[in-house]
């Protein structure tokens, strides 16, 4: 006890207020690391562009679900739903004593492909939504942006990449869907890191209070990223790895099943992918843009404000702590741009190029390490 | 492990659903459509008096439909002060603003620190409860139809049906496969051998969901089922449902109106 | 009359043995004929191997088999469901095929004179809640909604089930969930009732009733083949029986007394013990 005490003095008297908050915010999220966003945390404006967003995601599904000869999809999507639901209560005790319960995103997108996989974990967060009632239920189309389409499309891209050309029994699967769980719940965090913190930039009182989440990009990325990628991604890697790894060894043909219903037209790795990338690129400009215009036209605040407030909520104190998880990128600082909104973008577009080469790497290196093994 | 807790609240909603109460008399897709726009209500509201009025017309609600106070209190806010209380905490504190009140540590609570969390509480709060308020009072099964009312293809109201029904399947198989491993055991699991348990159960019923999908697909087939399911109409709106419709409308352009 | 036996394991195109003289000579055409059927699972493993059989109008026939013997394999065979890798079905005059199912008349018509009730009822009972479960049948058919509505509620009122229209299959007892089985295909009013191990996991007094039913049906002019293990109910519910032995194929058929009677066939298909 003693020891805390003074430990806890120690840190009083050397560190800065600030300090204390920042860290203090970081921990509180760091036990928080749920990706369902409730409803009241985004602004409607936010809700309904995440909805469009969605869409054509959703038309695809179910375009594929009306395949001819493909009806046993609708049981098929059904029992996927449940089996998500189901796991998503299974809390994995983690070393150091937190929990955490896997999405099954990246599952489902291995064993029935991205775009059924997207109606299989929206049918799950749907009924999680009205179920739990906090699942959010005008947010769902940001749960299922992040949930049920950037995890399993971003899970499958990476699963593709490093399993291509292999033997449905080759032991790369495991390794593949690893590190295909955990970069997909990572993408998925920032994501949604992303828009909890564009909220108090875009809605606030004429005095500045937030209106919805009240935490700017620079706490709300690394909150959501940090823990996401230490906790929740290393589960949703684990169990997806573990998982194909069983099923190699009891059920091999589920791991075929996505070769044995695509369809037949063999296309280009990028025009494969057109869809996700298109929507990523679109979510990354326009959901500033969009927002925007339903912002000014509630009449609050004009765009002459806007540049100014988003750096104004940030806190004295953390605009001078936010060098610190962006000092890799000296220039990247809000205060030398001047312009939350393009701040924004090129967060959003270094964000996910520092992600995407994290994974990149992973799947080098494993590469590399197979064929050296070979 | 919630999975009792889980099964336990779906059967106590079942419950306060069929019992009468003013909610439950109300057409289901006219309810849904209702706690669509109260949500909107309450999301667009940059008054806080909007958002605390609109809540405690949930809970007059509640008690004209019989549900017992405390426990939907409890229910809504026992979640909230876990999740959103944590996250909203700091915001107490570190926005900046007139200070209200001087803390120990050199901590201040700002009066618009005070506004922000009470704002994102008070949001969050209200939300949950209008979407548990629906929940309490609507069979599950009649949620999950009237959902065709949003325009969602009945192929998806047909899987959601479906899903609605396994996820009881598989829960109850969980909780057996946990319970039978965990007989076996006397002491306590440590967290490897407690992940593996995990996996394994989740692969097993991943293998089950997988035959039981082309199982159940086959007994579709058997009765008929091609590509595109035919559904019923079921439920038929009332004088009473119109006359609330209206109701709710007004109240939520109201609130709307309020909350600018 | 002795009980017939399948001669060995020759090839494919032979029907199976020993037929009883007299049940050749039929009144009426056959409702499935199916010859010299073989089926393998996609894992190359054998269901069946070499099986013909002939079912008539309004007969009560049971399929007896221990486990893992092919007889619901069978099943789903004669309801459409898996097609033979050779041999044919020939059900109503008409060959059994993918393609025959594609059309949407024969599709309807076929599907609304055979049922099949599947042993595991949680396969069987796959919508939310009783109601919906019994309307699914009727609904797939495109019968019109009223026509829905009083089918749903006459078999709701033959199974004494009116109570349990709103439960949901997890909130239902074993006994419960097979007459709601049964139910959900009631509505349809079959020519043909195949069951497979109706009995599982039924208590005794769930079991007699199930009986009673099955000879309702069979009254009614109905044609009912139950696959089933448990001897017990072979001789309540069967006209003729038709044993499927441990290597997939035929080995007999005969009435109940000839079968039950016949220690050496039970003990060889595995049915008894020695």
């Amino acid at each position: 006890m003693t020891r805390i005490k003074t430990a806890l003095k120690m840190l009083k008297s050397r560190t800065p207020r600030s300090l204390m908050i920042y860290y203090g915010i970081f921990i509180t999220w760091l036990f928080t690391t749920a990706m369902h966003i409730p409803d009241g945390y985004l602004s409607p404006a936010t809700s309904v562009i995440m909805f469009i967003i969605v869409l054509p995601f959703w038309g695809l599904g179910v375009r594929k679900l009306r395949q001819k000869m493909s009806s046993k999809n609708v049981p098929l999507v059904a029992l996927f739903a449940a089996f998500s639901f189901v796991i998503m209560m299974f809390n994995v005790p983690l070393p150091g004593g937190t929990t955490a319960h896997a999405v099954g995103g990246a599952l489902a997108a291995i064993v029935l492909g991205p775009e059924i996989a997207t109606m299989a974990i929206t049918i799950a967060l749907v009924i999680q939504a009205f179920f739990f009632g906090d699942g959010g239920i005008l947010a769902i189309g940001a749960n299922c942006f992040n949930m049920a389409v950037v995890l399993p499309y971003v899970s499958y891209a990476i699963y593709q990449a490093i399993t291509k050309n292999q033997a449905t029994s080759s032991k790369r699967r495991i390794i593949g869907a690893g590190i295909g769980g955990w970069t997909g719940l990572t993408v998925a965090a920032f994501f949604a890191a992303v828009e909890f913190g564009i909220q108090p930039m875009l809605f606030h009182t004429a005095d500045g209070t937030p209106l919805y989440a009240p935490y700017p990009l620079s706490v709300s990325i690394p909150a959501m990223v940090i823990p996401h990628a230490l906790i929740a991604s290393v589960v949703e890697g684990v169990v997806t790895a573990l998982v194909v790894a069983y099923l190699l060894r009891t059920n091999q043909s589920a791991l075929e099943f996505v070769k044995k219903t695509e369809i037949p037209v063999e296309l280009s790795g990028f025009a494969k992918w057109r869809a996700l990338w298109i929507g990523l690129v679109v979510m990354i400009v326009i959901v500033p843009i969009g927002l925007l215009a339903p912002g000014t036209a509630w009449g609050e605040w004009g765009t002459e404000q806007f540049s100014s407030l988003g750096l104004a909520f940030i806190p004295q104190g953390m605009a001078k702590l936010s060098g610190l998880w962006s000092a890799p990128l000296p220039d990247y600082n809000f205060p030398a741009l001047k312009n939350a909104n393009l701040a924004y973008i090129l967060s959003g577009i270094v964000g996910t190029i520092v992600i995407g080469i994290v994974a990149w790497l992973f799947t080098m290196l494993v590469t590399l390490r197979k064929t050296e093994a070979r | 492990m919630d999975i009792d807790h889980t099964l336990e609240q779906s059967l106590f909603a079942e419950k306060t659903a069929r019992q009468p109460g003013l909610l439950q008399e109300l057409d289901p897709r006219l309810k849904i459509l209702s706690a669509l726009l109260v949500l909107l209500a309450v999301g667009l509201s940059r008054n806080l008096t909007v958002i605390i009025v609109l809540y405690f017309l949930m809970l007059a609600l509640a008690l004209f439909s019989k549900i017992p106070l405390a426990f939907f209190i409890k229910r809504v806010w026992l979640f909230i002060t876990f999740f959103t209380g944590v996250i909203a905490l700091p915001a107490l504190f570190i926005t900046p603003g007139t200070v209200l009140v001087y803390l120990p540590l050199g901590l201040v609570i700002t009066k618009t620190g005070l506004a922000t969390a009470m704002f994102f509480l008070l949001r969050v709060g209200t939300s949950v409860s209008v979407a548990v308020l629906l929940v309490l009072t609507t069979p599950w099964n009649s949620v999950l139809k009237s959902l065709g009312v949003l325009r969602i293809p009945p192929v998806i109201i047909l899987i959601l049906g479906m899903t609605y029904r396994y996820i009881h399947l598989l829960l109850h198989l969980t909780n057996d496969m946990f319970l039978s491993r965990k007989s076996r055991l006397l002491r306590r699991m440590k967290g490897p051998e407690e992940r593996r348990l995990i996996a394994a159960t989740t692969g097993t019923l991943m293998n089950k969901s997988l035959q039981v999908s082309s199982e159940v697909y086959l007994a579709m087939q058997s009765r008929g089922f091609r590509n595109y399911p035919r559904t019923m109409d079921t439920f038929k709106m009332r004088r009473i449902d119109w006359l609330s419709g209206v109701l709710v409308v007004m109240m939520v352009a109201a609130a709307i109106w309020l909350g600018k | 009359m002795a009980v017939g036996r399948a001669g060995g394991h020759d090839g494919c195109s032979s029907h199976l043995v020993g037929k009883i003289g007299n049940l050749q000579i039929m009144e009426t055409p056959p409702i499935f004929d199916v010859n010299g059927l073989c089926y393998n699972y996609d894992n190359q493993i054998p269901a069946l191997e070499h099986v013909s059989l002939t079912v008539r109008r309004g007969e009560r026939l049971v399929i007896l088999g221990s486990n893992g013997s092919g007889k619901s394999t069978l099943l789903k065979i004669l309801d459409g469901l898996y097609f033979p890798n050779q041999g044919s079905v020939i059900a109503f005059g008409r060959l059994l095929t993918e393609q025959a199912f594609q059309e949407e008349a024969f599709n309807f018509e076929f599907r609304r004179r055979v049922s099949l009730v599947f042993q595991d009822s949680d396969v069987q009972l796959f919508m939310p809640s009783v109601w919906d479960e019994l309307a699914f049948a009727p609904l797939q058919l495109g019968l019109s909604q009223e026509e829905v509505k009083s089918r749903v509620e006459s078999a709701l009122r033959d199974l004494q089930i009116e109570k349990l229209r709103q439960r949901a299959p997890h909130q239902l007892s074993g006994g419960e969930k097979k007459r709601v089985a049964l139910a959900s295909v009631l509505g349809l009013s079959p020519d043909v009732w195949l069951l497979d191990e109706p009995s599982a996991g039924l208590d005794p007094l769930s079991t007699a009733w199930l009986l009673d039913f099955i000879n309702q049906q069979g009254k009614a002019g109905k044609t009912v083949i139950t696959a089933t293990h448990d001897l017990g109910i072979v001789d309540a519910i069967a006209e003729r029986v038709y044993v499927l032995g441990e290597d997939h194929q035929g080995v007999a058929e005969g009435t109940p007394h000839q079968v039950l009677a016949d220690k050496a066939l039970l003990i060889s298909s595995r049915l008894m013990r020695p």
